[in-house]
């Protein structure tokens, strides 16, 4: 009975025994045995043993042999590469039995194939390495620890390190990290709750790793007893993390700066992502947005969308980026122009599985641009149709542009002053004064000047200009050129000196006007008032002859008056309507006719009279007056002859520039002009004892040359004689 | 009334010069009268008056528009003249003249005691002799 249960009990074992003699035969064997080591499944019993096993190594083989001989031999487990390069791990205990103990003499094979155990462990083993994850265990109960093998590498401590939960809780880094993980161990010892945490530890050489460590909680009877968990390093892929979220906020602090908003357009699901500043640009409101493609497209200005349609679909299918300008529409009508870049990501396969964008909103840039566009067009069609002369200078005073204006005042065309410097046609006086003020503009220390200047015309003549000048500077603040503003005012610089002589005429011929009232006003009162007093004398005289004394005087009175009013008619008609009856007279004709009315005078004095004047001269003057300027001064030199010599009178003429001049010589008396040059043509003003000087001869003469744009003037010697100089218009 | 010993007329006006002479007869104005006609002979009259240490006139009634030598010229000439004399002889200019720059150009002679519009009137003389009588 009791072998029968022995039998059973060692037959079914699920361990694998097999027990041999000395001879190594099999004694008996469990099913176990049969089933992994047996070649094949027949009884073996009294077999030798190692032909009906598989291939063992010979360390086995070896401890086999040596139990025979009574050496006990354990195996904990090993690994074995067999001849056909299986791997095999192997763990036995072989008892030696004798006779006397056991009942036989031999050994028992305690043998176990622990192979695939052992190919997981190894496994796992591997994949800690490779994935640097680690295990550890603490025993709540008798504060063990225990780290696997790549928990000690990530640490970087030995293989024999043995951790403690102190020391393991103080390679965390101090600070936030360590309490972090005190924090969450004595959580879960307390109340049992799992962690997961990144923190960074110290490794034993020192060096910062960012690990994960995770950690679960074995409870018995509500009272944790283990903590179990994995140890990841993560070190790479965090910082990774860490430099993606730095690049990722500076980024988004560049776009808002930037205005750049960017967007991800998710093509398999037609799903639209939108950041805050794209929602801003396109003025649409964050709920209101489906996220849907098409809502992006209705926000396009209709001239734009054709295009932009086009090259979006370029986009999605992956044939071509998106790069355009376009514009938007916001709700408020406004229009915005907008740049956009696109990149479209493809999967495995080439095909396109995502867009990323980025919008940027250049309206300004474009306003500004367009505004500069428009106002250098502006200043350009001013500067060429501008009435006054303009130019663009250089600051070495070159010319750099010049306007129509300008060349038409100056008479250069546009090539020709590109040629010259301003230095070239402005006036020498003027050139410094201008230069100067052009260096004062330049070194800032004025922004603009006017001044009045002449410049040289191209035929040689002076033009009278306003010149205004304004600079135009760099970025830097250094010139680059200058603006010039000429106003041509010699049309008015003329006619100021039109006008100035005109008044200078009108004053003098005012004076003269007075002149001539006064003394008129004073001949006429001298006469009357003459008159008045004899009238008085005439009535209180009784004695006859003191009455005749006083009519003659009386009658004497009334003629001066006669003819001073005689004389004031004289003078008042060539004042009016001279030039209508102005005729192309012959000199020699009118000398002719006068001399020959005075013979009898010229007779008288024994004067003679020389005549050279050619039959050619003619003179455009008004007959009577040129008769009556011949008379007077004939008269006057026969008048004021010499009593020493007979008088010659001589008379010439001769063109003279555009006039013709006759002159009337004599050898009288003569004239001292430094004592009466000024009274001579005077009204009134004799200087003369003579009985004929009656003062007013050669006022009127001068007057009627004049009234015919002619002009007399005078030289004599005082006892030499006088010479008559006059200019007429020729006729 | 005191009378002037001797006054001048310088004048070229022949009426003009009987007719003042008259009225000075008539006034009792002066003793006697010295007459010239025109600035240049009142000058070499004087002159020779001075030098031969005659009496020289007390007044001068002087016209203006005078030929050869006109009134301005004669106190222009007088003026220089005038340093060495110890007697002070008062001028009159006499003229027809309204002219305003003539009435100005009075006030730079100091010797010119005033300014008498032709006609010369009986009240004109005794003006001049109840002022001469208050000097």
């Amino acid at each position: 009975m009791k072998t029968l249960t022995v039998d059973f009990l060692f037959k079914e074992s699920p361990n694998a025994i097999a027990i041999v003699d000395t001879k190594l035969n099999f004694i008996n064997y469990s099913n176990q045995w049969l089933n992994n080591f047996s070649l094949n499944k027949t009884d073996i019993t009294n077999k030798p043993f190692f032909d009906n096993i598989i291939e063992t190594p010979q360390v086995f083989k070896n401890a086999v042999k040596n139990s025979i001989l009574g050496k006990e031999e354990s195996n904990l487990g090993e690994k074995f590469i067999l001849s056909n390069g299986d791997v095999k791990w192997l763990k036995w205990k072989i008892l030696p039995a004798n006779n006397e103990v056991n009942g036989f003499n031999g050994a028992v094979i305690f043998l176990s194939d622990i192979t695939i155990d052992k190919k997981e462990i190894e496994l796992l083993h591997k994949a800690e390495e490779v994935a640097r994850i680690g295990c550890w265990e603490i025993d709540l109960i008798n504060g063990q620890v225990y780290w696997t093998k790549a928990t000690k590498d990530i640490h970087e401590v030995s293989l024999d390190f043995e951790p403690n939960l102190e020391e393991g809780i103080n390679f965390y880094k101090k600070g936030i990290h360590r309490d972090n993980i005190s924090h969450l161990v004595s959580l879960a010892i307390t109340e049992g709750k799992p962690f997961e945490t990144e923190l960074i530890i110290i490794t034993a050489k020192g060096n910062e790793v960012w690990v994960c460590s995770k950690g679960e909680v074995e409870m018995l009877n509500g009272k944790a007893i283990r903590l179990v968990g994995t140890f990841q390093d993560i070190d790479e892929r965090k910082k990774v993390q860490l430099a993606h979220q730095e690049i990722s906020e500076r980024f988004k602090i560049t776009a808002q700066t930037a205005q750049i908003e960017t967007w991800e357009y998710n093509i398999i699901e037609n799903e639209l992502k939108w950041d805050k500043e794209m929602y801003r640009i396109f003025d649409i409101e964050e709920n209101h947005f489906s996220g849907a493609f098409e809502a992006w497209l209705s926000t396009i200005h209709p001239d734009d969308k054709e295009r932009i349609l086009s090259a979006t679909q370029e986009a999605i299918e992956g044939i071509k980026d998106f790069d355009e300008e376009f514009r938007i529409k916001h709700q408020n009508g406004s229009i915005r122009h907008i740049r956009g870049l696109s990149q479209t990501i493809k999967d495995s396969n080439g095909k396109p599985i995502k867009i990323t964008g980025a919008n940027r909103d250049i309206t300004e840039l474009r306003s500004a641009e367009f505004k500069l566009a428009r106002s250098a067009k502006s200043f350009a069609e001013s500067f060429e149709h501008s009435a006054i002369g303009m130019a663009l200078v250089a600051t070495d005073g070159s010319w750099i542009k010049v306007n129509h204006s300008l060349c038409k005042s100056l008479g250069y065309s546009s090539s020709e002053f590109l040629k010259l410097t301003l230095q070239d046609i402005t006036h020498p006086d003027d050139l410094n004064s201008d230069l100067s003020l052009l260096k004062e503009v330049t070194r800032g220390i004025r922004d603009s000047y006017q001044i009045e200047k002449r410049y040289i015309h191209k035929t040689g003549n002076l033009i009278h200009v306003i010149l205004t000048v304004t600079s135009v500077r760099e970025i830097d603040g250094k010139v680059s050129h200058f603006i010039s503003q000429i106003l041509d005012i010699s049309d008015r610089i003329e006619n100021e000196k039109k006008l100035n002589s005109l008044v200078d005429v009108t004053k003098s011929q005012n004076e003269s006007l007075m002149n001539f009232a006064h003394i008129v006003s004073h001949n006429l009162r001298s006469h009357s008032t003459n008159m008045t007093m004899l009238t008085r004398f005439l009535n209180e005289e009784e004695d006859e002859d003191e009455r005749k004394n006083l009519n003659k005087m009386f009658t004497s009175a009334t003629e001066s008056l006669s003819e001073t009013i005689a004389h004031l008619n004289d003078v008042v008609q060539f004042k009016t309507g001279a030039l209508e009856k102005l005729q192309s007279i012959s000199v020699l004709n009118t000398i002719n006719q006068i001399t020959n009315s005075i013979n009898v005078l010229l007779e008288e004095q024994n004067a003679i009279v020389k005549i050279d004047v050619s039959k050619t001269h003619f003179v455009n003057a008004v007959p009577a007056y040129l008769e009556s300027i011949f008379l007077n001064i004939l008269t006057n030199a026969l008048k004021y002859s010499s009593t020493e010599r007979t008088p010659i009178i001589e008379i010439k003429s001769k063109i003279k520039k555009d006039k013709i001049q006759i002159t009337f010589s004599d050898n009288g008396q003569g004239i001292d002009l430094n004592r009466h040059g000024d009274k001579i043509f005077g009204m009134y003003k004799t200087f003369h004892k003579h009985k004929d000087a009656k003062g007013i001869g050669l006022f009127i003469t001068k007057n009627q040359i004049e009234s015919m744009n002619g002009n007399i003037y005078i030289e004599s010697i005082v006892d030499k004689g006088t010479t008559m100089y006059i200019e007429l218009n020729p006729g | 009334m005191k009378k002037v010993q001797i006054c001048c007329i310088i004048d070229d006006d022949s009426i003009f010069v009987y007719g003042t002479k008259r009225i000075i007869k008539e006034v009792n104005f002066a003793e006697s009268v010295l007459v010239y006609s025109n600035g240049q002979e009142a000058l070499e009259g004087l002159a020779k008056i001075s030098t031969s240490k005659e009496a020289l006139p007390d007044v001068i009634f002087l016209d203006l528009n005078m030929p050869i030598m006109n009134g301005w010229e004669f106190l222009d000439e007088f003026k220089n003249c005038q340093n060495n004399r110890s007697k002070k002889i008062v001028i009159y200019i006499i003229s027809s003249s309204v002219d305003p720059r003539d009435l100005e150009r009075v006030k730079d002679y100091d010797e010119v005691d005033t300014y008498i519009l032709k006609p010369i009137t009986p009240d004109d003389l005794s003006k001049i002799l109840g002022a001469k009588v208050e000097n």
